[in-house]
């Protein structure tokens, strides 16, 4: 029925071509428009006023507390990176190794976290790592503490731990891809030419898989320093993150101008992380 | 109070809609129409209500007070006769002209209400030019719980809070507006919801200081709950009051409640005619029924919320409570409270 005229055909291809363009441009490209025209707004005693000016901006920069805390949160989700590639390196390496059936299953495995609920996963691990939680009522049950450690109660490196954990499984997926990618034949060649499995994995196989891992780096950090549901639950008092303070204005601040404003230098610096990566698997 | 419409009310409303046409064109005067928060017009008490004088409430609830404000100013009053509302929201129907005053001599139950609620004038907000414009019926005091293993002799005061002594073992609310108002009474700011710029700077500081006791700041009452299981928690800041307590100590928890001396933040739900009433002796019939001891009482045993005519675990007789009012600037407040937050 398609392809019945000429007429007809080039109906269903504008039509096809319309929705391409048009679903993105209406979910995506729209919301976002609207996002950073909010930032130009202001609030004033609760009012919101709709002419158009910087302050939003310039307060970032003049205002003590964001850029700190930027930087902070910054530092944060880069060592979440770090460890969450570090983590899922050998873990991908293994699945990568494994063949047919069972290098199915256990990829099922790693993925089955991101089916459950990103709120139970935070309840469940604050319940491990609270005072009287199941981490430190098992270290002083095995003696090897006197007193319930403080150090993953309610703060910065409970936050860390945290969103590492949840984060795994997205670091591990594009470091497996790389690794899949790699053509059997030049590891055979390697082992051929005399090397040892040390000498393939370093000359070979981890400069060819590098791309992934910083593709898995980005892709963590970027949803890490996204992430403002974390560091509310776990990060306690001084767990303060920049995500923290855009979700605050929207909610109690009622003042959406602003926090579109950090929300738009947020995605600004998530874009140059992500560049920046593309940047590094092109020169590799 | 965030309730939303349940099966229950549901089926109420769709039993009701033929009931109102069909008695609508006969007898109009004995229709009221009630707009409610779920627990304050319950099924058995419409019926006793209707056995009594004849008027058929039909009640539609509320899930926000933003609701509440679209459907009384989105008819100007015209689409009910009595609504619920808590006492900082009733400013605004005041100011709109969407109400309409109570006349005090039919309702001769007020009378007997808590001496706390016995002088009107007494309750900021809900007089104007010398006229009643609502009437308090259900309210909850955000005190202090403690672990009465960990806290004992029971405390009196905000400052514990900041005690040394529970360093690490005190959870406290996330919000900028309530803990400015609070910490403003624990000062002695004669005002909490209208503070000048040099009372926030103090109270900006006492906050950072509270932060190092603290152990973390929570939003829900089922968070504050997952909280004290897992953790050594001693004293609460209990932003949702006798529902918190009541939470805990089903899940086990030996813990009391108090409102401290400098006295506690407490909402107040009053109940207030609209301008558009069409039957205003119904109206006051409804509100006058409603300030039963036996209706008080029921109210309190299943919300857990304080009645005005009996007494409940909300307040003692001599506790003092601060009725909330907007605050002068919640951005501000807010902003500062980020401060407090992003402090080292």
């Amino acid at each position: 029925m398609l392809f019945v005229g000429d007429r007809q055909a080039k109906g269903w291809r504008i039509a096809i071509s319309v929705l391409a363009y048009g679903l993105p441009f209406l979910f995506i490209v729209a919301p976002l428009l609207s996002f950073l025209t909010y930032s130009f707004f202001w609030v004033e005693g609760g009012q919101m006023h709709y002419d158009l000016t910087w302050r939003n901006y310039s307060r970032f920069f003049t205002d003590a507390i964001f850029i700190p805390v930027l930087w902070q949160t910054c530092l944060l989700c880069l060592a979440v990176a770090v460890l969450a590639a570090l983590l899922g390196y050998p873990v991908a390496f293994r699945l990568a190794t494994l063949s047919g059936r069972r290098k199915y299953i256990l990829l099922m495995l790693v993925l089955v976290p991101l089916l459950m609920s990103y709120i139970i996963k935070i309840y469940a691990i604050r319940s491990i790592l609270g005072g009287n939680g199941f981490l430190n009522r098992f270290l002083v049950w095995a003696n090897l503490i006197d007193q319930p450690l403080t150090l993953f109660v309610f703060n910065l490196n409970a936050v860390l731990l945290t969103l590492t954990v949840l984060l795994i499984p997205f670091a591990i997926l594009p470091i497996f891809l790389s690794l899949e990618r790699i053509p059997k034949n030049l590891i055979e060649a390697s082992t051929d030419l005399g090397a040892s499995n040390w000498q393939t994995f370093c000359r070979v196989i981890l400069p060819l898989s590098l791309p992934g891992v910083v593709t898995a780096a980005s892709f963590v950090f970027v949803l890490a320093i996204g992430d403002f549901l974390t560091p509310q639950m776990v990060g306690g008092p001084n767990g303060f993150t920049f995500g923290r303070i855009i979700y605050s204005q929207f909610g109690a601040a009622f003042n959406w101008p602003f926090g579109a404003a950090l929300s738009v230098i947020l995605a600004l610096v998530m874009s140059v992380v992500i560049a920046l990566g593309r940047r590094f698997e092109r020169q590799t | 109070m965030k309730i939303k419409l349940n099966r229950r009310a549901m089926i109420a409303m769709g039993v009701a809609a033929p009931a109102l046409l069909r008695t609508s064109w006969a007898r109009a005067a004995s229709e009221l129409r009630v707009m409610a928060w779920q627990g304050y017009a319950d099924d058995d008490w419409v019926k006793e209500f209707q056995e009594q004088t004849g008027i058929t409430a039909q009640v539609v609830f509320i899930g926000t007070d933003d609701e509440i404000w679209a459907k009384i100013k989105g008819s100007e009053g015209k689409d009910f006769d009595v609504f619920a509302v808590n006492t900082a929201q009733l400013q605004r129907y005041i100011d709109g002209g969407l109400t309409t005053p109570h006349d005090l001599a039919k309702l001769p139950n007020q009378k007997n209400v808590l001496p706390r609620f016995q002088d009107l004038a007494q309750i900021k907000g809900i007089m104007r030019d010398g006229k009643v414009h609502a009437i308090p019926f259900c309210f909850d005091s955000i005190g202090l719980i403690y672990d009465k293993a960990k806290v004992s002799p029971a405390p009196d005061s905000f400052t514990i809070l900041w005690d040394p002594k529970y360093k690490g073992k005190v959870l406290a609310y996330d919000n900028g507006e309530h803990n400015f108002s609070f910490t403003a009474l624990t000062l002695g700011f004669p005002d909490p919801f209208n503070l000048s710029a040099e009372q926030m700077g103090q109270i900006k500081a006492k906050l950072s200081e509270l932060k190092q006791n603290v152990l973390s700041f929570y939003t829900t009452p089922d968070e504050a709950l997952q909280l004290y299981k897992s953790n050594d928690v001693a004293l609460i800041w209990a932003n949702y009051g006798q529902q918190q307590v009541k939470a805990m100590k089903d899940a086990g928890a030996d813990i009391g409640y108090v409102n401290p001396k400098e006295g506690a933040l407490a909402w107040l739900d009053t109940w207030a005619m609209t301008s558009g009433v069409q039957d205003k002796d119904a109206a006051e019939a409804w509100v006058n029924f409603l300030l039963q001891k036996k209706i008080g009482e029921q109210l309190s045993e299943r919300t857990g919320f304080g009645n005005t005519v009996a007494e409940t675990g909300s307040a003692n007789p001599n506790d003092k409570l601060v009725w909330l009012e907007f605050v002068e600037d919640p951005t501000k407040r807010s902003d500062l409270w980020n401060e407090v937050k992003a402090q080292p």
